[in-house]
């Protein structure tokens, strides 16, 4: 019986060990890394399907910090301590030779460990706690670059900083009005509080989970933040430390306040329900267009991931069981594909040293495995059938057409239409096209970074063609919710509206594709050319790159860009230089010199006795 | 279950027949709007056949496998779209599902065809792109206005509820969508005005550039294959489907004619004036379209 303390002493334990291992041996450091996480992995696992409570500790104010598991806890700690291992094993071969790699291993495992807390934090102080660990561990990771990631990882944790404000004023309150930090004794002492009251939690805590959720208008921080950020803790950064945002979400909508509070609160469109649904659709739309217009890949990656953190949003905040559902499931899913594409892109940047998409192009031949992990990546992103990202689409789209919100819909389907845009860009810029000259010789990538994406890759299949088996687990949370049960099978899900069988498409494409492909080997056969036997209309083609990738949209690009400004992130940056202007000015105060403080001193001398000569009041 | 299998094999081969049969009909009515004799109906099968034994070239793996993942695609896509009482997979997901596996095509063909490294491709995909937003726009607003009219995601029940109610394009909510739909269906099948991802006099037939012999035989059936997809979804989605193929057939036909009309007479847009166009009229009716569904309900 394993219990959760063990669980946390390991993880945070183990990320220390690392690091004091790395000063002997960076060979030794590297495999016990990979071993603790990969124990993680076999424990959380091992904890499947149990519920458990625990006090394990009580003098800290008087207030027990309380470690609790149940079906959502362990959904959310299975796939951070997954993606956390892959990205580790890919850490190892991507950040071997750089400087201060003990520190970096030791970061990486404490934001794992912090993050594994926070799922597992059964009250508000610990997941406090837990929470900045993740924050400041994730800022330190963010500027591990240095250069432009210095002012990325200040952006951030200035913004998380602020959330966290605003959690600390909801716990606060919180805490004054029911006496307890206790995620479950508030959860049934809050039902008797008025709904300004409740109101007024909501929305404390969606500033502080909204910012690190990147939801619009707090997404400002994510786009720098996983550029800059390395490959590695890029793919954890997208893959899960955001949904800890989504996690805290689920937290306070449905574990703290509850189902039908929540879903009472307000009428119409001004409720707090539709305001978030709104803001989840917004936060698909804006982003994905303007994905579509970087030619930084990570860049491009990091507001898609804005854009997918809104369909989780809204499956959320829509509040039925299949959008409840749909959403968790899309976090699941989000989390394997956008981990791997960041994977993929690292390896890229690895062995091209760019990621700059106008100007690689034709790795496809000489980086396959890469491709192809890109290939399933992008294939997910947009939910091309017999992908996992599918099945979660189809159930957010279901959901909010039947249920009649045929506007949220529209939002959710041009936000995957627009995902086509730019995921064709990304692999086409990369991995399709004229390879130029210089990457001739590019050599694969080690084995140690193409391993990460091969179980990402086939992860991401399986549950796209057994979509029952993560839908199980989400099914069980969703009861717990006060949910009505799925009907989950193995295939997928049955209604009487309308049921998915994956099972059908499946068999049908493999059919299909085998088909056309006999069909397809029987014609005459081709002949293999090199990529500058091409047609030209009988003009000379040039051996180096002959394809068109710089500005790939430019007719999108002109029509739109002017309604793309990034309005938001300009406000920030006013608040922040005319905050500056103020502290400057405050500061003339201090001059530094004796002379001034002297004077300041005999002026409020001057001034008390003034005022006690005038009135009088001591 | 027999039925079922026979149904499964029957139904690509019909709509292979009557897709190729539409191109063989396009080229000749085409022909006689410009005064010409035009070439036998037969034309495009006998060009494919020549052309499936003729050596062509390859640019790669990708190259190969893209072109074959999007002939598979719209295959499956045809299962699942009922013509007349037919319809071999119905009951895997409606359309929605139709509408992503509709994606498998010309995600094939833009992997495919981007192996082949011509600049012509990548604009003409580029263009491709960009098209398939503009008329994705109000495509997705009608879909949605049929699906909310009607409260479900299934095509055989918008289908079979318009068999006793009658067709949709004469009710009038769903009107508008209906003539929207049929105002993006040149888009949708990439004929003028909105043929410019594969402009020949421009672009050397941007994606189709580095197809030759099989390549491009199965190139052509693949666009056959698109034209009886999106004409058919219209036909089931607007003007009821039908009881017997036959009948489907024959109004399919009709929809068809109506497009080549606007295809023989109008010139080619620019993508910008082609996506101004389809995010201005179309979108407004099917905007509307929504609405009034909407408030009928």
């Amino acid at each position: 019986m394993m219990s959760l303390e063990i669980l946390l002493i390991i993880a945070f334990g183990g990320a220390l060990l690392t690091y004091a291992l790395g000063k002997i041996s960076h060979r030794l450091r590297d495999s016990f890394a990979v071993i603790i996480s990969l124990a993680l992995v076999v424990i959380i696992a091992c904890l499947y399907g149990k519920s458990l409570e625990k006090t394990f500790y009580f003098g800290f104010l008087g207030l027990g910090l309380v470690l609790r598991l149940n079906m959502l806890s362990w959904l959310f700690a299975i796939t951070i301590a997954v993606v956390g291992t892959l990205s580790i094993i890919f850490s190892l071969s991507y950040i071997k030779g750089r400087e201060k790699t003990s520190f970096y291993f030791l970061e990486m495992a404490l934001v794992n460990a912090a993050m594994l807390g926070i799922v597992l934090a059964g009250d508000l102080l610990s997941f406090y706690i837990f929470w900045e660990i993740m924050s400041w561990s994730a800022f330190l990771l963010i500027s591990y670059n240095k250069g432009p990631a210095l002012a990325a990882g200040m952006k951030y944790i200035i913004m998380s900083i602020i959330g966290s404000v605003c959690f600390l004023v909801g716990m606060l309150s919180l805490y004054v009005s029911f006496d307890t930090l206790n995620i479950s004794q508030i959860a049934s002492a809050v039902t008797s509080a008025s709904s300004g009251y409740i109101l007024f939690i909501l929305i404390a805590f969606s500033i502080a989970f909204g910012i690190k959720n990147a939801v619009l208008p707090f997404h400002t921080w994510l786009p720098d933040a996983h550029s800059e950020a390395p490959a590695p803790f890029s793919a954890v950064l997208s893959g899960i430390l955001i949904k800890m945002g989504t996690y805290g979400f689920l937290l306070i909508l449905y574990v703290i306040v509850g189902l039908k509070l929540f879903l009472g609160l307000g009428s119409g469109i001004f409720s707090f329900h539709s305001v978030l649904c709104l803001l989840g659709a917004v936060t698909i739309i804006i982003p994905t267009f303007i994905a579509m217009l970087q030619t930084d890949a990570k860049r491009l990656l990091a507001w898609s991931t804005v854009g997918q953190a809104g369909y989780i949003i809204l499956g959320i905040a829509f509040g039925t069981n299949l959008a409840l559902a749909a959403g968790l499931f899309h976090f699941f899913n989000h989390a394997l594909f956008k981990a791997l594409l960041f994977l993929a892109i690292g390896a890229v940047e690895f062995r091209a040293q760019t990621r700059d998409l106008d100007s690689l192009g034709g790795l496809a031949k000489k980086m396959p495995v890469v491709f192809i992990a890109t290939l399933v990546g992008i294939c997910a992103l947009i939910g091309v059938p017999l992908t996992n990202g599918f099945v979660s689409k189809w159930l957010i789209y279901k959901s909010l057409i039947l249920e009649g919100s045929p506007f949220l819909a529209f939002f959710a389907l041009v936000g995957t239409w627009g995902a086509i845009l730019y995921s064709y860009k990304l692999i086409h810029n990369i991995f399709l096209g004229q390879l130029p000259e210089k990457y001739r010789d590019i050599q694969k990538s080690p084995l140690s970074m193409q391993l990460p994406m091969i179980v990402l890759s086939l992860a991401i299949l399986l549950f796209g063609i057994l979509p029952g088996i993560p839908l199980k687990v989400i099914n069980a949370i969703g009861i717990s919710f006060g949910f009505e049960s799925l009907n989950v099978t193995l295939w997928g899900v049955t209604s009487e509206t309308g049921a998915l069988n994956t099972i059908n498409i499946f068999s049908a494409v493999l059919a299909a594709g085998i088909i056309v492909w006999i069909i397809f080997r029987l014609g005459a056969k081709s002949v293999s050319v090199a990529q500058d036997d091409s047609y030209a209309a009988g003009a000379y083609t040039p051996k180096d790159k002959y394809h068109y990738t710089v500005e790939f949209y430019n007719p999108l690009y002109r029509m739109i860009k002017p309604f793309l400004r990034d309005v938001i992130d300009g406000f920030y940056y006013w608040i922040a230089s005319s905050v500056q202007k103020l502290s400057n000015s405050v500061r003339r105060v201090y001059a530094g010199d004796v002379g001034y403080y002297v004077m300041y001193i005999i002026l409020f001398l001057a001034l008390l006795i003034f005022v006690q000569l005038k009135w009088k009041p001591w | 279950m027999v039925i079922k299998v026979i149904q499964i094999i029957l139904s690509p081969v019909l709509a292979l027949v009557v897709g190729v049969f539409f191109l063989g009909l396009a080229r000749k009515i085409m022909a006689r709007i410009h005064w010409r004799y035009g070439p036998p109906l037969i034309q495009p099968v006998i060009d494919m056949i020549r052309l499936f034994y003729q050596k062509s070239v390859s640019h790669g793996r990708m190259f190969d496998l893209g072109i074959v993942l999007s002939l598979a695609g719209s295959i499956v896509v045809i299962l699942f779209l009922p013509f007349g009482q037919m319809c071999p997979l119905s009951s895997s997901g409606g359309l929605l599902v139709i509408l992503y596996i509709m994606l498998l095509a010309p995600l094939g063909l833009a992997l495919s065809a981007g192996q082949g490294a011509n600049p012509n491709i990548s604009i003409g995909i580029s263009r491709k792109l960009i098209l398939s937003l503009g008329y994705e726009v109000p495509l997705l607003l009608v879909l949605l206005a049929v699906m909310t009219h009607y409260k479900t995601i299934s095509i055989v029940e918008v289908v079979n509820v318009q068999q006793s109610t009658g067709w949709s394009i004469i009710y009038w909510p769903l009107f508008l969508p209906g003539i929207s739909y049929f105002l993006i269906l040149p888009a949708i099948l990439g004929i003028r005005p909105f043929d410019v991802s594969s402009a020949p006099q421009e672009i050397s037939s941007g994606p189709m550039v580095e197809y030759g012999g099989k390549y491009l035989a199965l190139a052509t059936i693949e666009h056959a294959f698109v034209l009886f997809i999106s004409i058919a979804l219209f036909v089931n989605l607007f003007l009821a489907g039908a009881a017997n193929p036959i009948i489907f057939f024959a109004k399919m036909l009709v929809v068809f004619v109506l497009v080549l009309c606007v295809n023989a007479v109008f010139p080619r847009f620019r993508i910008e004036q082609a996506i101004k166009y389809l995010w201005k009229w179309p979108t407004l009716l099917a905007f509307v379209g929504l609405i009034i569904t909407l408030i009928v309900k």
